[in-house]
Formats: C-alpha cells, sequence, structure tokens
C-alpha cells in the first residue's frame, strides 16, 4: 500500500492560553480530496500554514509521503498552496508566475516553457501569458493561482478558501473544475472552506471542525446522515434535532424506541445506548413526510402536527409544522403539483425509522446555536 | 460651467507657481549689470558667467552630494523598513520613533549638533562630502522609511507566503518580491532625499568646507555682495538640471504610480 500523502499525529498549535488549535489526527491518501469544514476561527488556516511551514506547532508530527517535515522550511516541502487572495505576484506575467516555482527548482528554460504552456492550457488560460495579475478577472487569477501550484507537481494541494472572492456563478463553476482537475492529475488535496455546499460537492472525505479539532471525518454522506454530533448535524444542511431518551435499547427487530415530546420513535440500533440516556433525534427535513391525519404508511413513525406556515420555494415547499408539545420542526415537501397544506390544517409527520438518526447525549447550550430548528 | 470654474483656478493656481520662475528666467537675459524685469536687452553674458569654475564646481558637488545622500538613504531605509515590518520585532516602537523622530527637527538643528558631535568625537576632518552626507541621510531617512512601507504594506498579503511555498528561500523572496514590489517607493524616497539634498542649506552652512561647498552655500555667499543676474541663470540651471535627473530617474524606477499603483488585488 503507497504512503499516505499526508499524515497529521496529534498537531497542535497554542496561542496564548485559551485559544488551541489541535491535537488533529488526520490521514489523506493518495489522490484523495480532503475538505477541512468548520466555522470562522475553528482553526482551519492555522492548520493548513502549520503543514505549509508558516506556522510552527507546538507539538505533533506531519508526514508528507511518509516522511516527517517538521523540521523543513516551508520552500523545501514540496507543496502547492492556493490562496484566497491568489497571492499573485503582480509585478510578474502570467507565466512567469506560473513558471516561478519551476525557476526556483532551476529547471530548465525550454523545460519552463513547456510545461508553463501545459499548465495554462490545463486551467484554460490559453494566449494570457503575457498579461499582468491586474489585468485579469478574478476567475482568471484564481486559474493562475492554481495553475501556478500544479505545475510543480507537489505531493500535496493545500487550497485556502480559493473560492470565496468569486461570485456565486463562476464559484459553482470553478469548483467542479478545480476537482475534475485533482481527479485527472491525481494530486491529494487538502481544501478548506466554511462553505458547505463546496464541502459536499467537491470532497472525497469531509473534516469538519469544530474549537481546534476534527469533529468528525468521514464522506458527504456519512456526514450528511449520520453526523457524530448536534454540532455537525446543524452545521450541515438544515436539520430537525428533537430531544428524548431512550426507553427500549433493545426491541425485538434490531430497533430502539425514543420517547420525545412530540411523540414515541422507533428507530435502528446504531451503537450503544443507554437505557433512559438523553439523545438527539436527528431527522432532515427532507426526509420529514406530511400526510392528512391517520394517513401516515403502516410501520413509519407518524406524529401529529399542526401547520404553521408553508413557504413556496420554487422546487420544493417548506412547510413550518407545530408539534405536540410546541416545539417547531421543518418539512420539505416536493412540489409535485397536488398537495397543498393549509396554514393551521392538522396533519400526520411521519418519517420512516431509518430516516431518523439518534445522536448520544443531550444539546450543549453552544450546539443550540449551530442547530437550525433544536427544541 | 463648474468646470469652467475649475479650470480657471487651476490656471491660477499654476500662473502663481510659475509666474517667479519665468520672471526669473526672463532676468538673467538682462544686458545690464542689473535685475531689471521686463529685461533690458538680451544678453547670454550672465549664462556664460554662470558656466565659469566658480560655479560649475558647486553645482557638480551638489550634484555628487545629492546622488549620495540618496543612495546611502536606500541603503539604510531598506533594512529599517524591513525590520519595522516585521510583527514580532521587538523594539519597533523605539525604531519608529528613532527613524521618524528627525521629521520634527529644524536641518538647522540638525547641522549644528552634527558639527558639534563629530568636532567633539575627534572626526572634525570628516566636515565636508562626508558630513554633508550623513546630515542629508539623517534628514531624508524618516521619508525614505515611509515610503517604503506604504510600498511594502501594499505587497498582497500571502504572495511572500506563496512564493516561500514554490521553493524560494528567505533571500530568493526578498529578491524575487519583496524587493521589486518596494521599488516604487524606494524610487520616490531617493527622489525626495536627491531634490531635499540639492536644495538644502541649513544644514550645509554648518558642515561644508572650502571646496567641498554646495551650490546652495555658495549663493549664499555670493549673495553677501548683492544680487546679479548670474543667480538668476543659476537658478534656472538648479531648476532644470535636477528636474531632468529626477524625471529620466522616474522613468526608469516607474516612480510615476508610487501613489496609484494597483498591486493586481480583488
Ligand atoms: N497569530 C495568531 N495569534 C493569535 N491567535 C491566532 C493567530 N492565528 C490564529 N489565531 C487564532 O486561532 C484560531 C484559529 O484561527 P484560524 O485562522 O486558523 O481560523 P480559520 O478556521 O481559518 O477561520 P476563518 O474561517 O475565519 O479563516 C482563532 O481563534 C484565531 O483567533
Ligand atoms: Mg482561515
Amino acid at each position: 500500500m503507497p504512503e499516505a500523502a499526508l499524515e497529521l499525529r496529534g498537531l497542535t498549535k497554542h496561542f496564548g492560553a485559551s485559544v488551541t488549535v489541535g491535537p488533529i489526527d488526520l490521514i489523506v491518501r493518495q489522490g484523495e480530496f480532503v475538505t477541512l469544514l468548520g466555522p470562522s476561527g475553528c482553526g482551519k488556516t492555522t492548520t493548513l500554514n502549520m503543514i505549509g511551514g508558516f506556522v510552527t506547532p507546538d507539538a505533533g508530527g506531519i508526514h508528507l509521503a511518509g516522511s516527517p517535515v517538521e523540521t523543513l522550511p516551508p520552500w523545501r516541502r514540496d507543496l502547492g498552496i492556493v490562496f484566497q487572495d491568489y497571492a499573485l505576484f503582480p509585478h510578474r506575467t502570467v507565466a512567469e508566475n506560473i513558471g516561478f516555482g519551476l525557476r526556483m527548482r532551476r529547471v530548465g528554460r525550454a523545460e519552463i516553457a513547456r510545461r508553463v504552456y501545459e499548465a495554462m492550457q490545463l486551467v484554460r488560460l490559453d494566449g494570457l501569458g503575457d498579461r499582468r495579475p491586474g489585468q485579469l478577472s478574478g476567475g482568471q487569477r484564481q486559474r493562475v493561482a492554481l495553475a501556478r501550484a500544479l505545475v510543480i507537481r507537489p505531493s500535496l494541494l493545500l487550497l485556502d478558501e480559493p473560492l470565496s472572492n468569486l461570485d456565486l456563478k463562476l464559484r459553482e463553476e470553478m469548483r467542479i473544475e478545480i476537482s475534475t482537475l485533482q481527479r485527472r492529475l491525481g494530486i491529494a488535496a487538502l481544501f478548506v472552506t466554511h462553505d458547505q455546499e463546496e464541502a459536499l460537492t467537491m470532497s472525497d472525505r469531509i473534516a469538519v471542525m469544530r474549537g481546534g479539532r476534527i469533529e468528525q471525518l468521514g464522506s458527504a454522506r456519512e456526514i450528511y446522515e449520520a453526523p457524530a454530533s448536534a454540532f455537525v448535524a446543524g452545521f450541515i444542511g438544515s436539520t430537525n434535532l428533537i430531544r428524548g431518551s431512550v426507553i427500549a435499547p433493545r426491541q425485538p427487530g434490531g430497533t430502539v424506541r425514543v420517547d420525545t415530546g412530540a411523540g414515541p420513535a422507533m428507530i435502528p440500533i446504531v451503537g450503544d445506548l443507554p437505557d433512559g440516556g438523553a439523545v438527539l433525534l436527528m431527522i432532515r427535513p427532507e426526509r420529514l413526510k406530511l400526510a392528512s391525519p391517520g394517513a401516515a404508511p403502516e410501520g413509519t413513525n407518524a406524529w401529529s402536527a399542526q401547520v404553521v406556515r408553508t413557504i413556496y420555494l420554487g422546487g420544493r415547499m417548506e412547510v413550518r409544522l407545530r408539534l405536540r408539545d410546541g416545539g417547531t420542526a421543518i418539512a420539505y415537501a416536493v412540489n409535485e403539483g397536488e398537495t397543498d397544506w393549509d396554514e393551521g390544517e392538522m396533519v400526520d409527520a411521519w418519517f420512516r425509522p431509518r430516516d431518523a438518526w439518534v445522536i448520544p447525549g443531550p444539546a450543549e447550550d453552544s450546539d443550540a446555536q449551530a442547530t437550525n430548528c433544536l427544541r | 460651467m463648474s468646470r469652467k470654474i475649475l479650470w480657471s483656478v487651476v490656471a491660477l493656481i499654476y500662473a502663481f507657481m510659475l509666474a517667479p520662475i519665468l520672471i526669473t528666467a526672463a532676468v538673467s537675459f538682462n544686458a545690464v549689470e542689473r535685475s531689471y524685469f521686463p529685461p533690458r536687452g538680451f544678453s547670454l553674458h550672465w549664462w556664460s558667467m554662470a558656466m565659469t569654475p566658480q560655479w560649475t564646481g558647486p553645482f557638480l558637488f551638489s550634484l555628487k552630494l545629492a546622488a549620495l545622500s540618496a543612495v546611502a538613504t536606500a541603503v539604510l531605509g531598506l533594512p529599517l523598513a524591513l525590520a519595522l515590518r516585521w510583527p514580532s520585532f521587538r523594539g519597533r516602537g523605539t525604531l519608529q520613533a528613532l527613524t521618524l523622530g528627525p521629521l520634527v527637527l529644524p536641518s538647522l538643528v540638525t547641522g549644528i549638533a552634527l558639527l558639534q558631535f563629530l568636532t567633539l568625537a575627534g572626526v572634525g576632518n570628516w566636515i565636508g562630502l562626508p558630513a554633508l552626507v550623513i546630515g542629508h541621510v539623517v534628514i531624508c531617512l524618516p521619508f525614505m522609511v515611509r515610503t517604503l512601507s506604504i510600498s511594502l504594506d501594499s505587497i498582497p498579503i500571502n504572495a511572500e507566503i506563496a512564493a516561500a511555498s514554490l521553493g524560494a528561500s528567505r533571500l530568493r523572496v526578498l529578491i524575487e518580491v519583496t524587493l521589486p514590489l518596494a521599488r516604487s517607493g524606494g524610487g520616490a524616497g531617493m527622489i525626495f532625499a536627491f531634490i531635499s539634498s540639492f536644495d538644502d542649506v541649513n544644514l550645509a552652512l554648518f558642515v561644508a568646507r572650502p571646496g567641498q561647498t554646495p551650490l546652495t552655500v555658495q549663493i549664499m555667499q555670493f549673495l553677501e555682495y548683492g544680487f546679479s543676474p548670474t543667480l538668476a541663470a543659476l537658478s534656472i540651471i538648479s531648476l532644470l538640471v535636477p528636474l531632468a535627473l529626477v524625471a529620466l530617474f522616474g522613468r526608469l524606477v516607474g516612480i510615476g504610480n508610487f501613489i496609484y499603483q494597483d498591486h493586481g488585488h480583488a
């Protein structure tokens, strides 16, 4: 098995007495696209800077392609870095910018010219080689930055919010472009963002960070459908989190029963749940369905609820519900042009057992802010 | 309408600034030994007087002094500006105060202090060119540090980090990224140093010596015997020659966009 492109072991940095980033353990495999996702100030840039050699860690190890690099200066780490502000050299042409890393590596002139040309084709900048960065659009600048990082064929590509200075349309375009390119070249990448959609669409795996640590590491699907904490559940997508307690941990058929203020729910067993333990029941709004009272399908969990508001969103309706105990929940109903839920109407809100997810432990106060709909 | 007013105001200001110069230029062509305006007759006599060694010596000396001062100011100002930029640099406040301090000191005071210091330090023989250069560097350094700092501040935050990540050692980053981007600030500082050294009389009065006298001091001494159209001719020469040099230098360094420079930020 080949060495991991990047391995972080217990990487830690203290800023004063109160702020700590880490310890962080993370492996990026060869060719893999891993995203660090988290709110502002959670330590994403610091982590990247430690890998790049611009911040000295207080503890822990960094291995690039199997060899330790903690003691190497930045210019000997062989990384390609793309920055949020592009960080192009304003006094050099596009071609000179892209060729910079090769020139530092003492590559011959002809070879530089050839590889710069290739790189410019790769990022679709043909013909702009003689321009200066000041004469380029934001998207073009970001392409130059990308080409400049890729042309040295780094062992790892680090990207710190490279798309956040671009407008929405361009951002979506560049998202696809970057991940296509990364896949085609087979370069491992560590990508930083606080944009969940970026993380979901681009990554092989996502590391959700919070307060300087990785709270959960997994595929987009795992993070979205099986979040390890209320924070992760709330950070990605909208969600309903409902307080409950485990009543009967071992029901026949591999299910547990969770009682909530809105009603009981049967759900599949996940891990060890203590009898009577406080849990949060997570149901994504698109998995919460609505039916006329008593019309919920057999074998599903159905709670009686009142429609408070419906919001027309084009392809779907957002329906806000008041549950039995007065708490609120959100359901997305696909707009099929048939059912319309009137405000004030009583309905059954139902979900299949496997559409709910149990998060152990009661909600912390700080979680409450991160979640969209918590009761 | 408002455009017309604007242009009239601009024209007035320029007239106000240029009129004395034009009058001086006219006076230098007088045919008599008095400074009449409008000039009486036309002659190049005073211009040829201004070209004699009595004046060309100090004039060339002033140019040399100004050039040396400009270079020395840049050589000293660069490490200072770089040090001030280092975020974790401890003596930052002190250094800042020290370099910017002379800005508020009258150059007359600096001149006297320099004269006394050199005498007390037993290097009285530095009086002349070395002392003049030292004095002018002290006067111009604050400005140089400021213009350099402005240039350095406008470097994209991550450009130097990017260069390092692409394989450039600290020295290479300095040579490839930092210095080229500090060029316009350094150029502006050098032009300022050149001009203020060339124009200075307050400090030079104290630390010049015979044979090593700048033009300004020479003129001051000559004035004791009264004004002559020679001085008018000299004034025009000492206005145009440095101006031409500065313009040439500015073109070479790209000083023109010092203030408006777009460093390619988004
Ligand atoms: N040089 C520093 N000195 C002191 N504290 C710092 C320093 N750099 C970062 N921090 C602190 O470390 C924490 C993590 O910062 P970091 O820049 O890594 O966050 P981030 O996740 O990149 O945030 P953002 O999304 O806003 O870029 C923050 O609380 C920040 O204030
Ligand atoms: Mg950051």
